[in-house]
């Protein structure tokens, strides 16, 4: 009898788990199947592509017909692949035919060049007047090739537990909120709302199946409640872009589905081996929480500190540092000399500061330091990887501050109260036991890093209550769709780093020498760092918040007003204002838009005026026990 | 006469103990031949500060100098080409608190001293 009931639980426990396997099997079959309708459907445009005669407007028609339906069969996939593997992906339907790429990998080694393919770009050279067969083929090869990869068993082996599942879904909402219905990789913008209904609802299958197959793990019934409500009000919604109501979208849907995924990717611990994760935080409940991701280590050499007494003697010590001009080899210049705390840490005076010399200028605009923390890479062309090296190279430039560090170290210990303050703190850093200049830029930076922490008026609109008024949300939703500000300046922090925000995007847009567009700015940009002709001219995105504070705009403090920039934009860029300009990222062809949606802009882009309490500047400065140094000016001279 | 040798093999022995741990510096790094003599004080300073920091930071999970963890790696050389690095840094916040706290130039320097030191055979 024993010997039977032992057997009946014995089998039983095989047959749950047989058929806990075989649930499991109709989520990964899903993906199967999806990779499968896609392939044929790529393989159907293939055989469309070779046998058409690209001079014939019908034929070029039934091939853009064509990339239509494949388009359709990517979306349904779209949830996995982005996340998986993004790189090949890129060649599935990436926007650029050469990118650099600078995710925070580059943190470690030089940028890649990664050859684009697939069908924005398929699309885009069927547009161009005259076509190369060959080549609209091998943009279509590159796609099916790289589909490839996400066959292989390290890929779809991911999928056997829940753990993907809920990473995937986090960059799916983040997209969401963020390029997807700005017709970032959607050339034709009469095709985005209809894409975007026919990708939420393929995941919803994905959803049904990832539930069924991972019961113990499930989406709850309050999120797909409000998943559906978002299918539903899309399905509502416009399917013109331009008057689709982006605001609403993500506040009252999309933010609140965050969340609700934030709170499983705690609940069910779930776990990465993804570097799609490395910058995203886990304990984040809203995409405007300014914790959203890290990219920058404020700390520096202090980074391992965590005594929050200690932490604020070295951030007393970073705020003197940043008014200190013995930090500039002639002991006239601070930080905050270009840097202006009480002008937002800019400039707004001068489009580009003075060199050391006080007779010429440098070539570029002094940035806002508010919201600097938000860039992977640093300085206008991406020199840095760290605040703390962009703090050190300005320092010792001989056009800038000119010091040195040895100079620098001898001056700055010469004071009872900074040496008294870096000698304790040194003890906590054993790698540098010796003050250094790294110990030095290190509380600048984790002085000024405070500013970058306060919300705007859009932000609270977004995370409580807060009502916009109506030509605010109207300025967003053009910033997302007819204005394509959005398509670079992602949200949330309106600068060039997009989900999973691990790289910062550069772009040429044309900027001229002055506002008589005579001639480009001959600046090279990112050039300088990359030299590469896809790089010439190129300068990473700034973000737009506080820039009604800002001015003057550009790389080069061309733009006295918002409006000028906006012009620009609504030119079609340097060249839409009749600039040579070499692989410019921005299309030539003007906006159109009104003056009433001009204005809606602006009234947008003030709500992103952070509400920020600035402080006093220090009184006086550390004492010397070198005289000459004692007279020296809280801020510089200039 | 014995007193004479055992203080002669002493004190020869300590030279030599003497001279090993001087050079121990240079030799307990592999630099790649190419690199010029400045740059090879560069790189075993950034190593010392990588050993520091490993040393009080890492060395208790990921044994190298002493057991470390069951089940948590002990860096080889192929496991640690700064790519994959990266992306084990990145890897989980939840196991790695420490390397998610560090700058990136902390980082570099346990990378630059993992990839670089020698390993006895």
């Amino acid at each position: 009898m024993k010997i039977f009931l032992v057997i009946l639980i014995l089998s039983a426990a095989v047959f749950c788990l047989s058929f806990n396997l075989l649930e499991k099997k109709e989520y990964q079959s899903l993906y199967a199947t999806s990779l499968t309708e896609f392939k044929q459907e790529q393989n159907q445009l293939r055989i469309t592509i070779e046998q058409s005669n690209l001079s014939d407007e019908k034929d070029r028609e039934k091939i853009k017909q064509q990339i239509r339906n494949n388009r359709i069969k990517l979306k349904a996939l779209d949830f996995w692949l982005r996340y998986l593997e993004p790189i090949a992906y890129k060649k599935i339907n990436g926007p650029l035919p050469v990118e650099w790429e600078t995710e925070t990998f580059e943190k470690y080694e030089p940028p890649y060049r990664r050859q684009g393919g697939g069908l924005t770009l398929a699309e885009l050279s069927l547009e161009e007047k005259t076509v190369n067969k060959d080549s609209v083929l091998s943009l279509i090869d590159t796609s099916v090739l790289a589909l490839q990869t996400f066959e292989a068993d390290s890929i779809a082996s991911q999928l056997e537990t829940h753990h993907h599942f809920f990473l995937a879904n986090r960059l799916y909402l983040l997209n969401l909120a963020t390029i997807y219905t700005t017709g970032f990789e959607c050339p034709d913008t009469n095709d985005i709302i209809p894409e975007l209904r026919n990708m939420l609802s393929s995941v919803k299958n994905i959803y049904s199946d990832f539930n069924t197959s991972f019961s113990s793990f499930p989406l709850s019934k309050e999120y797909l409640d409000v998943y559906y409500k978002l299918i539903k009000f899309v399905n509502s919604q416009p399917a013109d872009f331009t008057l689709f109501d982006h605001f609403s979208f993500i506040k009252d849907f999309l933010n609140p589905l965050f969340r609700l995924n934030q709170q499983f990717i705690n609940k069910y611990d779930v776990r990465t081996i993804s570097q799609m994760d490395i910058s995203l935080e886990n304990d984040v409940y809203s995409i405007f929480d300014k914790k959203l991701y890290n990219s920058q280590n404020t700390k520096g050499v202090f980074s391992l500190i965590e005594d929050e007494k200690l932490l604020a003697e070295i951030k007393k010590m970073g705020k003197l540092l940043f008014y200190d001009p013995i930090l500039s080899g002639n002991n006239k210049r601070s930080c905050a000399s270009c840097h202006k705390p009480t002008e937002y840490f800019t400039d707004t005076t001068m489009a580009t500061p003075f060199q050391f010399d006080q007779q010429q200028h440098l070539s570029r605009n002094a940035p806002s330091l508010i919201n600097s923390v938000f860039n992977h890479l640093v300085m206008q062309d991406g020199k840095h990887i760290a605040l703390q090296g962009q703090a050190k190279d300005v320092i010792q430039n001989p056009k800038e501050m000119n010091s040195t560090e040895k100079e620098l170290l001898k001056k700055v210990m010469s004071c009872k109260e900074y040496k008294d303050a870096f000698r304790k703190f040194a003890r906590y850093t054993p790698e540098e036991k010796n003050v250094s200049l790294t110990h030095i830029v290190s509380a600048i930076t984790f002085y000024y890093a405070d500013f970058s922490y306060y919300y705007s008026p859009f932000d609270n609109a977004m995370n409580n209550a807060f009502h916009l008024s109506d030509a605010e949300r109207k300025g967003f939703n053009l910033f997302m769709s007819k204005a394509q500000c959005g398509t670079c300046h992602f949200v949330p922090q309106f600068n060039g780093v997009k989900p999973p925000y691990t790289g910062s995007e550069f772009e040429i847009i044309g900027v001229p020498e002055d506002s008589s567009y005579k001639r480009l700015n001959p600046d090279k940009g990112r050039y300088e760092i990359n030299s590469v002709k896809e790089m010439m001219n190129a300068f990473r995105t700034g973000t737009v918040r506080n820039v009604m504070h800002t001015k003057p705009y550009m790389h080069n403090g061309v733009f006295q007003t918002l409006d000028q920039v906006i012009d620009l934009y609504d030119a079609g860029g340097g060249v839409g204002k009749k600039l040579m300009v070499d692989n410019q990222t921005l299309s030539a062809d003007s906006l159109h838009l009104s003056k009433e949606e001009k204005n809606n802009l602006v009234a947008f882009i003030h709500s992103l005026n952070e509400n920020i309490i600035f402080e006093v500047p220090p009184a006086a400065l550390p004492v010397s026990s070198d005289k000459n140094l004692n007279k020296r000016k809280v801020g510089g001279e200039y | 006469m014995k007193l004479i040798i055992t203080i002669s093999v002493l004190l020869s022995s300590t030279a030599v103990f003497h001279q090993c741990a001087t050079q121990s510096k240079v030799t307990e790094y592999e630099i790649p031949g190419h690199v010029t003599k400045e740059n090879r004080e560069l790189f075993i300073q950034k190593c010392e500060k990588g050993k520091v920091l490993y040393k009080i930071h890492c060395g208790g999970c990921h044994g190298i100098f002493t057991k470390g963890k069951d089940g948590i790696p002990n860096f080889t050389k192929t496991q640690i080409d700064s790519y994959h690095a990266a992306a084990l840094i990145g890897i989980d916040p939840r196991n790695h608190a420490v390397a998610k706290k560090m700058s990136s130039d902390q980082i570099d320097q346990i990378i630059t001293f993992l990839r670089l030191r020698k390993i006895d055979k």
